[in-house]
């Protein structure tokens, strides 16, 4: 397996069990390619204010830099909300008669025009996610199209790579934030529904007894509450922002790895070791730690992409039904119900970019999932014939 | 063993209580109810009947008005009594009249009662015949401070006794009405796919363990995880945009459940009419439930191969088709069957999802529809329904298991 030069390193080399785990997914390709892809893009998109934004990253005006972006970049959190502290008038840069955010498009073409040593580095994708035919009123404003077509390009700007949407938006831009904010919803939930339902299904499966038929009894009310009513319900007493929807859906979610870790740990407690352990006194909270937690948690483990799965698809159909993130944020399950709404009409980007980009992120998920099962649970069969 | 199936009989029993209750509360604290919404649209009708005032600020509405509407959602009571009279095990007024003293009433069935001087309530056509079932009691007096009685009749019924209320949004339908209209497309719906998705994961399963880790195997697995990431619906959506739009093919009806000319189709039209129309959702109905079937078959189908009791079976010199066919098949279609507790749910199936992509009028959209407007007892009744389904479904599953598996003891 290990192509190490020497023999003395062949000798040496033992491998512990999740070393041999992770060799085992390496070998995996496609999980393993899915893994790097997922990761790469979900770093870039921590960047996503330099790489995709109407804001410059650099403008050099009159000898003096600003660095808009970068501004933006540091103001936006996880949710990619933006905070108000980055506005840069355009008068400020030049613009006259412009006393609005700056319109650094423009203010790029009125450079070169003006041609006095000033410049502007625009982002390599120069459109926001939330731009639509109502921002830059007055004499600024470009003519912002609804429902361009994909690379359609209007009077020599940069091409729309997805086109716009009804009102005008950014349909690549919105694609690549929606992609973050799915990314980090799914992992927030999914962090959290592991952090809720390890501890309770551990405790519930070894200590057993009244604690675990309680919880049991708790568990099923819950699992079988309406849950999409009670979200409606809720969303029309506060509207949802990221935080809250993470709750939500934590709230209902942390029930599946509590179950699967409850029937791990009773059957792991059984074991011989762990009578070993008990009599010779060590006591319960190392037991459960140090012994059954490392063995209870392989199947727990491999589910965790399944997990994120569920939790994409989750927010897109909260977003899609409108009880969602709040609607100036870019998300896949609004930008589809928007296209839904304008089917017949032929724009066919509206739907299927969204929908592309979710199947995308979920297929590779899934093979991440697939190779960290095969690498977890490498199950031979063998038959004859 | 029929000890332990009692046992979970009795235990569903807290489980029912326990999710109405929680589901009661919720539902009924939160504001912008029925009442919220019956009061906005009384100030709103009031300010523009009284005209003029535009800036005299918010109507209030008559107390005896708030009274009255209050006691018809019966939100006069507290809610712990509101709980178990929806429940059926606490008296619910069937009917109920402010009165007053030696004056004629008419109420349901063409009688006219009476309260007389003595607090007796009698026929009012036959003073000497006594209404038995009726009661009285004293109300608040009308807007001109004359003394007035309520009497009423009180009845036992509630969900336990099979009435789910009336629905406020939709005015005259019980809401056992308003399900069964739209029990048909969940019906068509749930059977069809849960036949089709059972012979086609069966098969596949089937072959995929024969021809484990070969190519087949391969593409296969792939594809039906990819069909196991993607949500149905959003799978619907992608082939209403490609198959129902101008765009691409437009081959297939752009949603909806049949054509609007239905009814005057010829009979073999109309099968047609209603195939083209069943494709596509059935298609996102079905593909949810499509790998963990599949491969479940396969895996399961798998494990028992690999076992001593195949091995002796091909030493003895059994052929490999009876083998698989008679030996291995019986044991690893076990797990599949006990899927099969769930089936009960089929009758009201419905996504709500799939059904707003595809304009498809069924039971999750009336669902939808009925949370979004606050149609509380639709909401109740759906909860009911859900709840049941699911604690037996999973008992009827256990109990097939029991049934095709004399291994298994339940303790």
């Amino acid at each position: 397996m290990a192509k190490s030069a020497s023999d003395s390193k062949q000798k040496t080399e033992i491998l512990t069990i999740n070393q041999r785990r992770w060799r085992k997914f390496k070998s995996l390709k496609r999980g393993y390619v899915s893994l790097w892809i997922l990761a790469v893009s979900y770093t870039l998109s921590m960047f996503l204010p330099l790489l995709v934004s109407n804001k410059a990253l650099y403008v050099n005006y009159n000898g003096n830099s600003y660095f808009p972006a970068v501004r933006d970049l540091l103001d936006l959190p996880v949710i990619g909300a933006l905070g108000g502290s980055n506005f840069i008038s355009g008068e400020t840069l030049g613009q006259q008669g412009n006393a609005a955010e700056c319109n650094y498009r423009q203010l790029q073409k009125q450079y070169e025009q003006e041609n006095a040593g000033n410049t502007v580095i625009m982002p390599l994708y120069p459109y926001s996610s939330n731009e639509d035919i109502s921002s830059g009123i007055g004499e600024q404003a470009e003519i912002v199209e609804q429902f361009a077509a994909p690379f359609e390009s209007k009077n020599g700007s940069v091409p729309r790579l997805l086109g716009t949407d009804d009102r005008g938006r950014d349909v690549f831009s919105r694609l690549t934030y929606g992609f973050q904010i799915s990314m980090s919803f799914a992992l927030l939930v999914a962090f959290l529904e592991y952090l809720i339902g390890i501890p309770i299904g551990a405790i519930m499966g070894y200590f057993g007894r009244g604690f675990d038929l309680m919880m049991q009894r708790f568990m099923e009310i819950w699992g079988s509450l309406p849950y999409l009513f009670l979200i409606i319900i809720i969303a029309s007493l506060i509207t949802p922002n990221f935080i809250l929807l993470v709750g939500l859906v934590t709230i209902f979610a942390w029930m599946g790895p509590a179950a699967q870790m409850r029937s791990q740990v009773y059957r792991e407690k059984t074991r011989d070791y762990v009578a070993a352990a008990i009599s010779i006194g060590v006591p319960t909270r190392k037991i459960l730690l140090k012994h059954i937690l490392p063995n209870s948690l392989v199947p727990i483990i491999t589910f965790l992409p399944f997990a994120i799965v569920s939790g994409i698809g989750a927010l897109v159909s909260l977003d899609f039904l409108g009880f969602g993130l709040p609607p100036t944020t870019a998300s896949w399950g609004e930008m589809v119900g928007v296209g839904l709404a304008y089917v017949t009409d032929g724009y066919w980007w509206l739907v299927l970019v969204p929908l592309g980009a979710m199947f995308t992120t979920l297929i590779l998920v899934v093979f991440i999932g697939e190779g960290v099962r095969e690498a977890f649970d490498p199950k031979v069969f063998s038959r004859l014939r | 063993m029929f000890d332990y199936f009692i046992r979970r009989l009795l235990l569903t029993i807290p489980t029912f209580i326990g999710c109405t209750i929680v589901v009661f509360t919720i539902v009924t604290l939160a504001p912008g109810g029925p009442l919220e919404q019956q009061i906005q649209a009384l100030k709103k009708g009031g300010g523009e009947t009284g005209g003029g005032g535009g800036l005299a600020g918010e109507q209030t509405l008559p107390p005896q008005a708030l009274e009255d509407l209050k006691e018809f959602y019966g939100f006069d009571k507290p809610i712990w009594k509101q709980y178990i009279i929806w429940l059926g095990v606490w008296q619910r007024d069937a009917e109920s009249f402010k009165v007053e003293l030696n004056k004629r009433r008419l109420v349901g069935g063409g009688h006219s009662l009476m309260l007389t001087n003595d607090f007796k309530i009698v026929d009012a056509d036959n003073p000497s015949e006594i209404a038995k079932d009726w009661k009285w009691e004293e109300a608040a007096p009308d807007a001109q401070g004359n003394k007035r009685y309520r009497i009423y009749r009180t009845e036992f019924s509630g969900v336990l006794t099979g009435n789910f209320g009336k629905s406020y949004k939709y005015p005259g339908k019980t809401v056992m009405e308003l399900i069964v209209d739209r029990m048909p497309i969940s019906t068509q719906f749930g059977i069809v796919g849960l036949i089709l998705s059972y012979t086609l994961c069966v098969y596949l399963g089937i072959q995929k363990a024969l021809r484990h880790n070969s190519v087949f195997d391969f593409v296969s697995s792939t594809l039906v995880f990819v069909a196991y990431s993607i949500p149905g619906w959003a799978f619907g959506a992608v082939l209403l945009v490609i198959l129902c739009t101008q765009t691409f093919f437009p081959i297939l009806p752009l949603g909806g459940f049949e054509s609007i000319d239905y009814s005057d189709l010829p009979f073999f039209d109309k099968i047609w009419d209603r195939v083209i129309h069943f494709v596509l959702p059935l298609t996102a109905y079905t593909l949810g439930g499509f790998a963990s079937l599949t491969m479940l078959m396969k895996n399961s189908l798998l494990d028992n191969l690999s076992q001593d009791y195949i091995r002796t079976a091909f030493a003895k010199g059994i052929r490999e088709q009876r083998v698989i066919w008679l030996h291995a098949m019986r044991n690893s279609i076990i797990p599949i069957v006990t899927n099969i507790g769930y089936l009960i749910g089929v009758f009201v199936a419905g996504s709500y999802l799939i059904e707003r992509v595809f304009n498809i009028d069924g039971i999750g959209k009336l669902t939808f529809d009925s949370a979004v407007a606050r149609d509380y007892p639709i909401v109740f009744a759906f909860t009911v329904i859900s709840v049941i389904i699911t604690l037996m479904g999973s008992i009827i599953s256990d109990l097939i298991l029991s049934l095709t598996d004399p291994r298994i003891r339940f303790k």
